[in-house]
């Protein structure tokens, strides 16, 4: 059996549980509250008023003016997040975490029980509770599929277990869009088909299906009857990443086109970093530019071979920075880079043939930031143009980075 | 609200099984009594792992301190006292 353990709001329940005057009380989390930004997680308490993760905080706080509005700390939420791992695998050594703040668990004797699976879960939630404080509600099912949507039945500290047949008298009579996986878009062009329930999608036709969504639609249609054999990845063998990237929501709005492109050779820096750090290379770069307006324009290029080099990956970046920007203000800029592969042995002697020196210096850079914090070397183009090398969520610059000096 | 510090302070620390906790600090002139520590974690910062604590006074207030072991030395991150 599949469990599904989803922290509750969790950026929030950790301030609440840190902080007992927060207990009770409406809390979103954001970047910088004194500055703009957007909602990374609201409370419990403060989701009836509209507030939502993603949403500007300017906007929450005209909804949710008396909230408690609290800086987030990525570090802290990703080491509890290790130390929930670590917790799973007390009862299971099948653990995938799925995101900061949800895992996968496989549980139980092989042909167990969904209750038998149920006890585990239930000794799971108050073992969170106790040692952490934390809420969390748990789904259980027969296969992934379930137990992910189990465990947004009963919200917060829910458990709900459900078989197949279960699964489909809760959810068939929902809308489609309820379905793991489908999203707005996916949503309208089902409507179009006539599927406006999850149980249409389930006893639609798998050839019509096909046809208008290629491999995917009967493979919606058998996640709609609640089949799924995705196998659990154990979080000892490692998931291979897709993609690395890093976005920043600019303290203002800008059309300063120096400040923007450092900006963007920070993210690039960031990002080829981590792709250092962890051992991978890629070909794909993709910039995603979110304007005043708050438009969202994503463009991605691939370079003919993979790279780890920030100045690669910045002026593959700038290229479509250049071609995608209009001139008019800008709220975020974030970079990614996909289509990622393995760095092998064999494959830094091809790298380092190519650029020895620029290897070199990559490599005297890498470890001076492994022995000093990340903000120890910055590519000289991000500074100046901005205050903060602190502001970028999850980037992992160390807070005792020196101010960029200004101009006299 | 919270109020972002990182003022240096004095701690007094008991190490019990092998885990570092601390008990009272000194900031603005008073002695503050740790009452309970809510919530641990760490903090890389190249080689160093800085130790990280959330912890309710006395009273309704609460504070994060930081211990770097680099000084070593202990710093108020936040606080808030309502």
């Amino acid at each position: 059996m599949i469990l599904l353990a989803d922290m509750d709001a969790f950026f929030a329940s950790v301030e609440q549980a840190h902080h007992p005057h927060l207990r009770g009380q409406p809390v979103i989390v954001c970047g910088d509250p004194g500055r703009r930004g957007v909602v990374t997680a609201a409370s419990y308490e403060a989701r009836p008023t509209g507030v939502r993760a993603g949403m500007p905080l300017a906007e929450a706080r005209r909804l949710c003016p008396d909230a408690h509005y609290v800086s987030g700390n990525p570090e802290k939420y990703v080491a509890l997040s290790l130390r929930l791992l670590e917790f799973y695998l007390t009862f299971t050594p099948d653990v995938e975490p799925f995101s900061v703040d949800e895992a996968f668990l496989a549980v139980g004797r092989i042909g167990g029980t969904l209750a038998e699976a149920a006890e585990i879960a239930a000794r799971i939630q108050s073992g969170i509770r106790e040692r952490f404080a934390l809420p969390a509600s748990i789904g259980v099912g027969p296969n992934k599929l379930i137990a992910k949507m189990a465990s947004g039945v009963a919200k917060p500290s829910g458990l709900t277990m459900l078989d197949v047949e279960s699964f489909r008298a809760h959810f068939w009579p929902q809308p489609a869009r309820e379905l793991w996986g489908i999203g707005p878009q996916l949503e309208e062009r089902l409507t179009a088909l006539g599927v406006r329930t999850m149980g249409d999608l389930a006893r639609h036709s798998p050839e019509i299906l096909k046809g208008a969504f290629g491999v995917i639609g009967p493979q919606l249609r058998e996640a709609a009857n609640g089949h799924d054999e995705t196998p659990l990845i154990p979080y000892h063998q490692g998931v291979e990443p897709k993609s690395m990237g890093h976005e920043v929501t600019l303290p203002a709005d800008s059309h300063d086109p120096v400040a923007l492109e450092g900006t963007l050779l920070r993210l690039s820096d960031q990002v080829a970093r981590r792709l250092r750090g962890e051992g991978y290379m890629g070909r794909t770069v993709a910039l995603k530019l979110r304007d005043f307006r708050f438009t969202t324009h994503i463009r991605q290029r691939s370079r003919i071979a993979p790279t780890a080099d920030h100045a690669q990956i910045f002026a593959l970046a700038r290229d479509l920075w250049r071609e995608l920007w209009d001139g008019e203000p800008v709220r975020l800029i974030g970079v990614t880079v996909a289509g990622l592969t393995k760095v092998h042995a064999s494959d830094q002697g091809e790298l380092f043939t190519s650029g020895e020196r620029g290897a070199r210096l990559r490599e005297a850079v890498d470890r001076v930031r492994d022995r000093l914090g990340e903000a120890s070397v910055v590519p000289a183009g991000t500074l100046g143009h901005h205050t903060e090398l602190g502001h970028v969520p999850f980037g992992a610059v160390s807070p005792r980075a020196p101010k960029p000096r200004r101009k006299p | 609200m919270f109020e972002s510090l990182n003022d240096p302070v004095d701690v007094l620390t008991a190490f019990v099984d092998g885990a570092m906790r601390p008990l009272r600090f000194r900031w603005q002139g008073r002695v503050i009594r740790v009452k309970k520590v809510t919530g641990r974690w760490t903090r890389r910062e190249g080689q160093t792992l800085v130790q990280c604590f959330s912890v309710e006074g006395g009273g309704a207030e609460t504070y994060e301190l930081h211990y770097d072991p680099r000084g070593p030395r202990w710093v108020l991150s936040r606080a808030w006292t309502g």
